[in-house]
């Protein structure tokens, strides 16, 4: 029942020699790529914490995951192509849920955050893990494969799959894939605007593998050439601290509990959007873009002649008290 | 395990010391007015801008809209933009030619130079 291998495990030489390319492609001029060292430090110590943090915790969710299947509903067997087939589209269909989740509500966003922190989009972003995914539960979503009837071993495998998958995509050096592909599969075009913080881009394309699942659900934004990815979060983070990126929004949804007045404040602060208040004085997503949709349709107005144009504030008109 | 762990620690120092090797971050020139405007317009494109002090490094600025000041400083090779009240900021205590803003998260300092703080000009 246990894995017969591990995808991830197998996959990390791959990772490194993958890395070591882009760094030495992009430093003979050969591909696009930045690296500031200190960022990919924190990427690097992160991955490693993951996997440390998933030896210590991986014993309980695999359990978990073979007592539910022992009261499955159907035996699914391991060996059958079509069960790895249908494996493939379910795990895929979990994943855009959980990923979906882990940004749209804070308490998931909290584990996420880590992986969106690095302001540079390379292939050690892609080993920017958590390290408090135990904690959140989202592991949870998986068991209902198990209940249904594919064995632990076979989901945790599928799992290892996308996760290996989802490597090669944290890069700027592929800038589009052939058509069909692009139109199927999530691609490093797709995630680079999952990665960035443009308030036109946010939360879009949660795709693990099938980019379908946000064309079908309505989440999917196409890479604008004309407006590009700025990496990192809303609020990016004030150092390179590991353990600040780590538990920097945990922190924060203590001490917004800590001053909370009532239940509806400790739910909102805990299940809430990312960045929500009792009194909407915080940026959510959702106002970030309604307030870019209102400047692109001041814009547009003003372009057409309809209002007259804002002045521009041009450089030293503004500029007061330097020394 | 702790072959792997001690092997996966020399992995990433490796990895590290190559990427410091390859000097592959964003050219981040210093920061002067027309840098200013642009970083201010994408940071805080719904706040008017109504005078901007950079700092004597070149590594921040603070701009000021109405009540409310918005602090630009430098992080490796990109910016952090916070705001907070212009109030706060101005109060702000100058250390061996730096104003710690302790007022905002992570507290950064900015480099005053030889000039006065605040700048009469910005204050007023």
């Amino acid at each position: 029942m246990k894995p017969a291998f591990d995808p991830v495990q197998m996959a990390i030489p791959f990772f490194v020699i993958a890395i070591v390319l882009e760094v030495l492609l992009a430093r003979f001029g050969k591909a696009k790529a930045n690296y500031e060292p200190r960022d990919a430090a924190t990427s690097l110590m992160m991955g490693l914490g993951n996997s440390i943090v998933g030896i210590l915790t991986g014993g309980a969710v695999f359990a978990a995951s073979l007592w539910v299947y022992e009261h499955r509903l159907f035996t699914i067997p391991m060996t059958a192509v079509w069960a790895w087939v249908v494996l493939f589209f379910a795990e895929d269909l979990t994943y855009y849920w959980f990923h979906r989740l882990s940004h749209e509500r804070r308490f998931w966003w909290a584990s996420h955050v880590n992986h969106h922190s690095s302001t540079h989009y390379n292939l050690t972003t892609a080993l920017r893990q958590t390290w408090t995914g135990g904690v959140a539960g989202t592991w949870l979503l998986w068991l209902p494969l198990s209940f249904l009837g594919f064995p632990p071993a076979m989901v945790a495998i599928q799992k290892g799959v996308s996760l290996v998958y989802q490597f090669w995509i944290h890069t700027e050096a592929v800038r589009r894939m052939p058509a069909w592909f692009e139109a199927v599969f999530n691609t490093p075009s797709h995630h680079r605007v999952h990665h960035a913080r443009n308030p036109r881009y946010l939360d879009a394309n949660y795709a693990g593998i099938l980019i379908i699942w946000d064309r079908l659900f309505g989440t999917f934004i196409p890479e604008d050439d004309a407006e590009p990815c700025r990496y990192g979060i809303v609020r990016n983070l004030p150092n390179f601290n590991l353990l600040t990126n780590v538990f920097h929004e945990w922190i924060g949804i203590g001490r917004d509990l800590a001053r909370s007045r009532s239940p509806r404040e400790v739910m909102g602060y805990l299940f809430g959007p990312p960045g929500w208040s009792p009194d909407g004085s915080r940026e959510t997503s959702h106002t970030l873009k309604a307030r870019w949709r209102a400047r692109e349709e001041r814009a547009a107005a003003e372009l057409k002649g309809e209002i007259p144009a804002l002045r521009q504030a041009q450089g030293e008109d503004l500029l007061q008290g330097r020394n | 395990m702790v072959i792997q762990l001690v092997g996966s620690a020399v992995a990433v120092a490796a990895l590290v010391g190559l990427v410091a090797w390859a000097r592959l971050a964003r050219p981040t020139p210093p920061l002067d007015a027309e840098g200013a405007v642009r970083l201010l317009a994408e940071e805080f494109p719904d706040d008017r801008v109504d005078a901007v002090w950079l700092a004597a490094d070149s590594g921040g600025l603070i701009a000021r809209s109405g009540d409310l000041a918005l602090v630009l400083w430098r992080r490796g090779d990109g910016y952090v933009a916070r705001s907070a009240s212009w109030a706060d900021v101005i109060a702000a205590d100058v250390d061996e030619g730096r104003i710690k803003l302790r007022a905002i998260e992570g507290a950064p300092a900015l480099a005053v130079g030889d000039g006065p703080w605040p700048p009469t000009e910005v204050a007023a």
